[in-house]
């Protein structure tokens, strides 16, 4: 994740911030999107795993920043998110836009009212008014700004409604920053208002300003109510879970189509050409080089195959004597080769299936779906000891495990987190793993595909129970809200997914160069052959495995990144069980580097250690067991 | 009464409440006016209207702290 600190120093040197506040799930970050540029800094709050994002947010002719607190209840520092919004309001913002859910108006007027406190110029935006309006709530607008001493804007940020003028009314509030209620002794501007008190207070404004109807509800309302019942909540939950993996595992393919003649059929034969010219004007004087590579040079061909039958397979062995120039030509352009796996790894395998996982997420994310697993399923969860609430977490480690090990902090206890981490890093593939699956597995059928699934499923629960029983420590019950279902707004869901996207660029790049340059000088000099020739690691892998003996590769490069135990494999001719226990193996196996950091960070050297050995350990086992009992089946 | 065994219609008002910060934030706290939306079997967690405005869902643990009265609808 974003190693980007912010001290509170250097959050008090941003000048003219203009603080965006609210609930959870109350849609401040469709604001932040609505009113800030396409440019936006993602940050950790230093110290915590609390991440806010700030934006360039030009009014009039000023420039301002704006500021996306995470979401809290209340600015009571119970929790570390309330902590962080608490600073921020003390950082000396120029305003602040405080975003109530018209919907749920006395709970969000609470916190409205606890901000008021700090006196700062607020403008409250009195967002999701459309399904207050549809839930039959009434709203005296000009009743509320009295008695909030703010102004109030009507808006349905979804659909970019009310956000001009929210943004006339702040400017005027900041013109005036002196605009205050003529003291009348009861509202919020003129008394303190403590905790109890905000209560009673909201209680009351709701009273006065509200007006209730009695409605139908709408299709969206009772769909997002059913998708919570038993039934039909748990058959639309797994229809959902398999539309996930349809879009991830189909739209990363046709993704693929284009970047693979983009790779395969330009840029690949374009690197070989440039060197294979240099290394013969430079170092052949006449004589032949030979190394080994892949056989494409067919250009677009080899897109359209690909397209046909999912997979390109076929390897030109060509024998090569093993001098220095020839070594060099391997490491830069052989079937290892720097300048070939750099791009059909990472540009036409990872990054198609690392967008349409993030695709697919975010749109459920921004739903307000998530939240709904978490409680169908929480049952369940709690007989593998953890509680539904940590669905979320494990949905996220299918992006990255390291965020999703960061943001289990917000468990409450010890024993859960260490559960989560357990989890995460046994039985979660993160998202270019995925993809890298995927395109293994699916090039052979898709029954493989849910094959795998099921099996990821059944290992889940297996080390659940297991971690259940080894960790010690208690479990704290579900409590979480609910929000509304909803169809995300384009604009923030695909201001969401670019800011993803950066973020897997930036933290992913440097470990996937060095994971291909190290696949790139191991292979192109050999010491995988030499590896590979080893009767230890012939009895594991071939033995034991089933596989053939370069799958030892996967094995070194799955240490650096999880993805990178896969990706050399597709270069490899496999069988349906070799292709299976490959998977197996994978999943089970080490995740990367960056996750050993972050669990050393969090748990101590000790709990790092025993999880990558019990890793290791699990995926040469497991995956044995699964080949041993194929070779009987077969 | 418990809010885990009060059964499965009807409105109710929280009587007591355990102290857990999350819960008073989220608005449940004593007199606050709940119905459930929801039970879930093998000890699922209660799903809570709350106010008639939001929905809280809450563990079995938690759910059996929280005490409730039946309130009759008006």
């Amino acid at each position: 994740m974003s190693c980007h600190v912010s001290e509170d120093a250097a959050i008090l040197e941003i000048k003219n911030k203009i603080l965006l506040m609210g609930n959870p799930n109350v849609g401040k970050s469709i604001f932040f999107s609505e009113l800030t540029g396409i440019r936006a800094l993602s940050s950790n709050y230093a110290g915590t795993t609390v991440t806010f994002t700030e934006g360039r947010f030009p009014i009039g002719d000023t420039d301002y920043t704006l500021i996306d607190v995470p979401g809290t209840y209340s600015l009571a520092p119970t929790s570390e998110a309330e902590a962080v919004a608490t600073r921020f309001t003390q950082s000396n913002p120029e305003a602040i836009i405080c975003v109530i859910d018209a919907s749920n108006l006395e709970r969000n007027l609470r916190l409205a009212l606890e901000i008021k406190r700090y006196k700062i110029p607020m403008v409250v935006a009195l967002n999701l008014s459309d399904v207050a309006l549809r839930h039959g709530i009434n709203i005296n607008v000009e009743l509320l700004e009295k008695e909030l001493g703010a102004p109030v804007v009507k808006t349905v940020a979804v659909k970019g409604q009310g956000i001009d003028e929210l943004v006339k009314r702040l400017e005027a509030v900041l013109k005036s920053p002196a605009e205050k209620c003529s003291g009348c002794g009861k509202c919020a501007t003129c008394g303190d208002v403590d905790s109890v008190d905000s209560w009673k207070s909201a209680k009351e404004i709701f009273r006065r300003v509200v007006k209730k109807d009695d409605v139908n509800l709408k299709f969206i309302d009772r769909l997002g109510d059913n998708m919570m019942k038993p039934f039909p909540g748990v058959p639309i939950a797994i229809v959902v879970m398999a539309a996930l993996v349809g879009v991830v595992v189909y739209g990363g393919r046709l993704l693929r189509m284009p970047l693979i003649m983009l790779t395969d059929g330009l840029i690949i034969p374009f690197f070989r050409g440039v060197f294979e010219w240099i290394f013969a004007a430079v170092v052949a004087d006449g004589t032949t080089l030979s190394y080994r590579r892949l056989y494409y040079d067919d250009g677009f061909y080899t897109g359209f195959r690909t397209l046909i039958d999912g997979s390109f397979q076929s390897v030109e062995y060509v024998a090569y004597s093993g001098g220095f120039a020839e070594i060099l030509l391997n490491v830069l352009v052989g079937e290892y080769g720097l300048f070939v796996i750099s791009f059909q790894w990472i540009i036409a395998l990872i990054l198609p299936y690392v967008f349409s996982f993030y695709a697919a997420i975010t749109f459920l994310e921004d739903s307000g779906y998530l939240p709904r697993l978490s409680v169908l399923f929480d049952n369940i969860m709690r007989k593998l000891g953890v509680q539904g609430g940590s669905l979320i977490h494990v949905f996220l480690a299918l992006g990255c495990a390291v965020p999703a090990i960061l943001g289990s902090r917000t468990a409450t206890t010890q024993k859960e987190k260490k559960m989560l981490a357990a989890i995460i890093c046994f039985t979660i593939p993160c998202v270019a793993q995925v993809g890298a699956l995927a395109a293994l597995l699916g090039a052979f059928s898709w029954r493989l595909s849910v094959l795998m699934v099921l099996f990821a499923i059944f290992m889940f629960v297996v080390v659940s129970l297991v971690a259940g029983k080894l960790i010690k420590g208690e479990v704290d019950p579900l409590i979480i809200e609910v929000p509304n279902l909803l169809m995300p707004n384009p604009k923030s869901y695909f201001r969401k997914l670019v800011i993803r996207m950066k973020h897997f660029l930036k933290d992913a790049e440097l470990p996937m160069l060095a994971a291909v340059f190290l696949a790139a000088v191991l292979a192109g000099t050999g010491v995988i052959q030499l590896l590979a020739n080893q009767p230890q690691v012939q009895l594991v892998v071939s033995g034991w495995l089933g596989m053939p003996e370069e799958a030892v590769v996967s094995l070194i490069l799955g240490i650096v990144r999880r993805e990178m135990s896969v990706a050399p494999l597709l270069l490899l001719d496999l069988t349906y069980l070799q292709v299976f226990v490959a998977g197996v193996v994978s999943l089970l196996y080490l995740p990367c580097l960056s996750v050993f950091g972050v669990l050393t960070k969090e748990f101590g050297i000790k709990f790092a250690l025993i999880i990558f050995a019990g890793t290791i350990v699990a995926a040469i086992f497991v995956g044995g067991v699964v080949n041993q009992i194929g070779q009987l089946l077969m | 009464m418990n809010l885990y065994a009060a059964g499965k219609s009807g409105a109710f008002r929280i009587t007591s409440v355990p102290k857990i910060s999350l819960l008073e934030g989220m608005g449940l706290r004593r007199g606050t006016n709940v119905t459930v939306q929801n039970r879930y079997i093998f000890g699922g967690p209660v799903l809570l209207r709350v106010e008639g405005a939001y929905s809280v869902a809450v563990g079995k643990d938690v759910a059996m702290q929280i005490g409730v009265e039946r309130v009759n609808p008006q």
